[in-house]
């Protein structure tokens, strides 16, 4: 069964179409990258997902069933949403216990679950003492109570230092390779989840805009090299088995070869390169120029 | 659903302001009997007495009933039973554990229940204590089952009970904490007050929750301004049913099918 299934989705807030018409699926033993620039309708589409937001045409599924029909929620879906909902006079246990009594969950899962996130010491603190990060951890904690097959994150990265994303992308690896998790991540920045991802979805303005996987993404397989020379540099390269294409006077574009490849040939054939680039893939660019990030890049 | 009360409670019992409104209703109910003890039997230079001696069989009813005057924190913890999730945005943790939101709004009622027969019990004992200490000191008697204790104390629970589920209600209806607090505070201290105060206006005063709660005491005292205008007890006690139902009905409108962003 499909751990998460998103079909046809659609949801309007007013006259702001937040989500429209977007269709996806994660499965179990997979992190796939929910992507795209802040108000892309990323965090609708999780609600949608999680009951909390009804929406207009479409469903959301989670193992096949809606998330507001889920008898033991906590025990399917682990979530983990915005940093701040916790109450800031409530210690860190406390918070969890609340969760455990209403799930009906086992007594011992607060302080386990704790544990697993490195927040045991910080357990009898109340929650308005702690940093970012650490809510973040404890929102994760929440998630883990129930022991569920199916996480679901928006930005879990916001806040963190460094080392905090560095923990959390282990962490998500761990879930979906050792516990065969499904796990759908959401970020507004494609470095923070590059390295963690099996999948990406790319959305913006509520449209579903590109899926596929990571390598598609970020061009590791069948990605073009730009290289700029003065000299007659194509037939070495053909030689090479390389397919060139000259774009204008003075620019090729390589493709068979990578640039540290083309660059030894240069050597070789002592031809001066002035600029050789790794063409974005099809998929980066589009992020990128989505994201506002292409017009640095 | 016994897990979802509990888990109702705990977050009251996990937070300090339970124990800030129980201290600040012993304070209250302190004060209010130290001026029913000072004044009891006292009359003005020439004229009856204000209140009766506290040897006068009516006085220790007229002290209990002051119990009920911790209504107004049982309204404020059913206020921030609602309103706090969403001051602190739990709310969307507590509908992701359990995402059948009518289940949620019943178990907080419940639990609006539950509190506010906790104040009431606390509040009686300490009213109690304190009234009766009072009265074998100024050399009266006591018969608990006499005249209207039994019945006052049934009003107390009910008023108490009532009014931690009006919070509920208006907590749903507001969400803004803040808001929901002036609200509550105005409608009981200033609204059913002068509704409830004036016998002219005490045919409109006598239908809202206080006025019912009067009712079901039964406390006929003359304040000076003319007999009460009140229902029968039993009619008290349908209104604050209807009332009852009136605000688990709102808060249930209100919540189940609102987005949570």
């Amino acid at each position: 069964m499909t751990a998460i299934e998103i079909r046809n989705l659609s949801k309007s807030f007013g006259a702001v179409r937040a989500v429209d018409d977007v269709s996806f699926t994660v499965e179990a033993g997979t992190v796939t990258g929910y992507l795209g620039p802040n108000g892309a309708g990323k965090t609708t589409t999780l609600r949608s997902l999680l009951g909390l937001v009804t929406p207009d045409a479409g469903e959301a599924l989670v193992n096949g069933q809606r998330y507001a029909s889920l008898d033991h929620p906590l025990n399917e879906v682990g979530a983990v949403l915005e940093a701040t909902s916790f109450h800031p006079g409530r210690t860190a246990r406390d918070h969890l216990r609340i969760m455990t009594t209403a799930a009906g969950l086992p007594a011992s899962r607060p302080d386990e679950a704790l544990e697993q996130v490195g927040l045991a010491d910080a357990a009898r603190k109340r929650v308005g003492g702690f940093s970012l990060g650490m809510r973040q951890r404890l929102a994760l904690a929440g998630a883990l109570l129930g022991q569920p097959k199916i996480f679901i994150l928006d930005e879990p990265a916001n806040g963190l230092d460094p080392a905090g994303i560095q923990w959390l992308r282990g962490f998500l690896r761990h879930l979906a390779r050792d516990t065969g998790a499904a796990v759908l991540v959401s970020s507004h920045v494609l470095a923070e989840v590059e390295q963690t991802v099996d999948n990406v979805v790319i959305i913006a303005k509520g449209r579903l805009v590109r899926q596929g996987t990571l390598a598609e993404l970020t061009g590791n397989g069948g990605g073009a090299v730009r290289v700029k020379t003065k000299d007659d540099f194509a037939p070495a390269l053909r030689a090479a088995g390389a397919e060139v294409e000259e774009v204008e006077p003075g620019v090729l574009r390589v493709k068979g070869l990578d640039a540290e490849e083309i660059g030894r040939l240069a050597l070789d054939q002592r031809v001066l390169l002035t600029e050789v680039i790794h063409e974005r893939s099809d998929l980066q660019s589009v992020f990128l120029e989505l994201t506002g990030e292409g017009a640095q890049a | 659903m016994t897990n979802l009360i509990r888990a109702e409670l705990q977050k009251l019992f996990t937070t300090r302001l339970w124990w800030a409104m129980a201290l600040v209703m012993f304070a209250f109910t302190a004060f209010g009997l130290a001026f029913l003890i000072a004044q009891a039997g006292v009359a003005p230079a020439n004229g009856q007495p204000g209140l009766p001696a506290l040897d006068d069989p009516a006085w220790l009813p007229l002290a209990l009933s002051f119990s009920s005057g911790a209504n107004i924190f049982t309204m404020i913890l059913g206020i921030v039973l609602m309103t706090s999730e969403y001051r602190y945005q739990t709310i969307t943790g507590t509908f992701l554990t359990t995402p059948k939101r009518g289940r949620v709004i019943a178990a907080k009622l419940g639990a609006g229940v539950l509190v506010g027969v906790f104040f009431a019990v606390i509040s009686l004992l300490f009213t109690g204590i304190v009234a009766i200490t009072a009265v074998l000191i100024g050399g009266g008697s006591i018969d608990l089952t006499s005249g209207r204790i039994p019945q006052l104390t049934l009003g107390v629970f009910a008023t108490l009970v009532l009014y931690a589920l009006f919070g509920i209600g208006l907590g749903a209806l507001v969400r803004n904490q803040v808001a929901a607090l002036i609200g509550g505070i105005v409608w009981a201290y200033v609204i059913e007050s002068i509704l409830g105060a004036f016998p002219a206006l005490q045919t409109v005063g006598k239908w809202l929750p206080g006025g019912a709660a009067q009712a079901l005491m039964n406390i006929d005292f003359d304040t000076g301004l003319g007999q009460p205008n009140l229902l029968p007890a039993w009619g008290g006690a349908l209104v604050l049913v209807a009332y009852a139902l009136l605000f688990a009905l709102v808060a249930n409108l209100t919540t189940t099918r609102r987005d949570i962003t």
